[in-house]
């Protein structure tokens, strides 16, 4: 089985279970955890797709967008997305529990909500190219190239998405990820043993404790593919 | 005889099929580019109301009196609304019922007011039907006219609002005072079974040790900060708010003394009956009203006459503010503490308290991601709290009285929530039921 979903114009982190692995990528889905993608845009230009190899719409200026232009709209972004955070979550603004979650910052939505920015900031910036950093919950790539789109226009000016990249799916990271050259049996056994105690934390942290009794299980399916 | 048909040429037409990337390239570069804004292109300055709309404070006519026949009288207005203004405003006040907007141009006008004016706190109104009389409500922005000796010169800095009394603070003809004056909050002698509603009296005060720099409305008195770091009282003293040692009511701004004599005060704030006070040390000192436990950190009379010095261990105050019931304070290392009565913004258990309590910073958008967010204002309405943060966000929490919180919701808020404004919030001034902010556009 596989995780949440990467399109074809998309690179990155892309998480994939066998055997037992595909209940745990279900309890892992059901934690809500975020992913961080790296996002590439360009200013000066609309397409139909939000994608630099889309139809071209318009072309605009953009010799007036600063660095702290962009800030201020990402700001914002995160304004109005940290509003959906707390009222997608379904959580009782008035009581004491929803204050202190809020302090924490653990209020998220734990079942299905639109796509939701947690965290968003800019990495680079050399006109007309710029890098984002985004942290999101229940997106697809597309909307990220949205995203793009939109603060083209807020800009007013217009921007399309060059580079989506997952460099973070919940507790997995870049640096878990295996590479083409890595895809054998003996890289993929390790990378599941290195990944298991994490993936096991964060499932009981959110969950709770229904998922004790089933790792066992997970430790005879290696054994058996070590076979 | 018909011309035969002209000879089907090929030589216009395109191939079918996707274009090549050449051809791609070649459009694209061809194409017109537009431009929607120059390097030059300039931030603008804009207004925001939100609250409730039938006293007309808010300022559009059409939520009390609907322009077109199929519209509803709107009652409350729940987001921030955008105001139109002729010049740049570049301070407001929200009374109980009424609104202030000022301008610090050379231009002739330079003071809006809208919403009540049963006691001419915006002035003389002329109504348009009869000239004779005055409106007892103002449903939009109206000039009021001041009585200045140079009024191309002079220029409004502030202005603040109480219950039904207002005051206007100039760069060099001292303070302007209208409304109801039956405590003496007008700084005027209190004229026996004097008619407030259609006066044109505006009364000028200048007698100060230096200028005054900041003026502000309690609900029935009034307080003058002077450049020198002296504060001035005058109004109902019942509650002891004008701090100057009785009960009773002052009807000349008198020089406050107890533990901020000497003291250079840099900051004065108040709404309802107890007063806020902070020296260039980061002090706090506070008088009036103690009800509430706003002044219990010293004493346990529900009502002070004396500034007093409040000795409080949470680092250098920078900012303070006052509502009805709470009191808030912002301290020199960005950090927002609140004490007194109500919804004080920790979530519905923490209903009272006499010290005071750190509002975590993380609810103000702080983070691992974002270190860098302080808060840089704080003000307070009768029973509602606002925090302006360095990034230009608004966070509001306290009763949501009839809208006033602007969110969009009804419920009250019990913890700091960002309210959406299209702008970087620059100030904001909060009321009993309504809120005005500033905001640059982006």
């Amino acid at each position: 089985g596989a995780g949440p979903r990467l399109d074809v114009k998309a690179s990155g982190v892309f998480v994939l279970g066998i055997g037992h692995g595909n209940k745990l990528l279900t309890d892992l889905y059901d934690c809500h955890l975020t992913k961080v993608y790296t996002v590439g845009g360009l200013f000066g230009k609309a397409t139909d797709d939000f994608s630099d190899t889309g139809k071209l719409v318009e072309k605009t200026t953009f010799d007036h967008i600063t660095r702290e232009k962009l800030e201020r709209i990402l700001a914002v972004i995160q304004g109005t997305n940290h509003k959906a955070l707390l009222m997608h979550s379904n959580i009782d603004m008035k009581t004491q529990e929803a204050y202190e979650l809020a302090v924490k910052g653990l209020i998220r939505p734990m079942g299905k909500s639109p796509p939701i920015i947690t965290a968003i900031r800019c990495l680079q910036f050399a006109l007309p190219e710029f890098q984002l950093e985004i942290h999101c919950l229940h997106e697809t790539q597309q909307y990220l190239r949205k995203i793009v789109h939109e603060i083209g226009l807020e800009l007013k000016s217009s921007a399309v998405c060059t580079q989506v990249r997952r460099i973070r799916d919940g507790v997995f990271t870049l640096d878990d990820a295996l590479l083409r050259t890595q895809w054998n049996l003996q890289s993929i056994q390790n990378a599941i043993r290195d990944c298991q105690l994490k993936v096991k934390t964060e499932i009981e942290k959110t969950l709770g404790h229904q998922e004790r009794s089933c790792l066992p299980k997970m430790d005879a399916e290696m054994a058996h593919a070590a076979e | 005889a018909g011309r035969p048909p002209p000879a089907l040429r090929r030589g216009l037409a395109k191939a079918a099929g996707p274009r090549s990337v050449r051809q791609l390239r070649e459009a694209e570069e061809a194409a017109p580019v537009f431009q929607y804004a120059g390097k030059a292109a300039k931030r603008k300055d804009r207004v925001f109301v939100w609250g409730f709309c039938y006293s007309g404070a808010l300022g559009v006519p059409s939520f009390v009196k609907p322009d077109v026949g199929w519209k509803k009288p709107r009652r409350i207005q729940p987001t921030p609304y955008r105001l139109e203004t002729e010049e740049k405003i570049s301070s407001a006040a929200c009374g109980y019922g009424f609104t202030l907007l000022s301008s610090n141009t050379t231009d002739i006008t330079k003071v809006w007011g809208m919403g009540l004016n049963k006691d001419s706190q915006l002035g003389f109104q002329r109504s348009i039907r009869d000239r004779t009389k005055g409106y007892e409500y103002v449903l939009e922005p109206s000039p009021i006219p001041l009585p200045l000796e140079k009024p191309q010169q002079t220029r409004v800095l502030q202005v603040s609002c109480g219950r039904a009394h207002s005051l206007i603070l100039t760069d060099n003809e001292g303070v302007f005072t209208m409304g109801n004056n039956s405590y003496g909050q007008c700084g005027r002698t209190v004229v026996e079974d004097e008619t407030y509603s259609e006066s044109h009296l505006i009364h000028q005060l200048k007698e100060f040790d230096s200028r005054v720099v900041q003026v502000v409305c309690g609900q029935d008195h009034s307080l003058f900060r002077t450049k020198k770091g002296a504060v001035y009282a005058c109004g109902w003293g019942a509650d002891g708010q004008t701090g100057l040692g009785h009960y009773n009511i002052t009807s000349v701004p008198t020089k406050l003394h107890g533990d901020i004599a000497g003291v250079n005060i840099i900051q004065v704030s108040s709404y309802g009956d107890c007063c806020l006070a902070v020296s260039d040390e980061g002090d706090v000192f506070g008088w009036g009203n103690s009800e509430y436990l706003q002044l219990a950190s010293v004493t346990e009379t529900t009502q002070v006459n004396v500034p007093r010095h409040l000795p409080f261990k949470i680092g250098k105050i920078k900012e303070a503010a006052c509502g009805g019931t709470g009191n808030i304070v912002l301290t020199e290392e960005g950090n927002v503490f609140v004490w007194g009565y109500g919804i004080l913004g920790k979530g519905p258990n923490l209903i009272e308290t006499a010290m005071p309590e750190m509002i975590p910073p993380s609810l103000f958008g702080w983070s691992d991601f974002n270190p860098d967010i302080r808060v840089a204002h704080i003000r307070c309405g009768l029973s509602q709290f606002a925090a302006l943060t360095n990034r230009g966000e608004l966070f509001v929490w306290g009763k949501n009285l009839r809208g006033c919180l602007g969110t969009g919701r009804m419920e009250d808020q019990y913890f700091p929530w960002r309210v959406t404004v299209p702008g970087e919030v620059v100030d904001v001034a909060c009321g009993v039921d309504h809120m005005v902010s500033m905001v640059k556009s982006f």
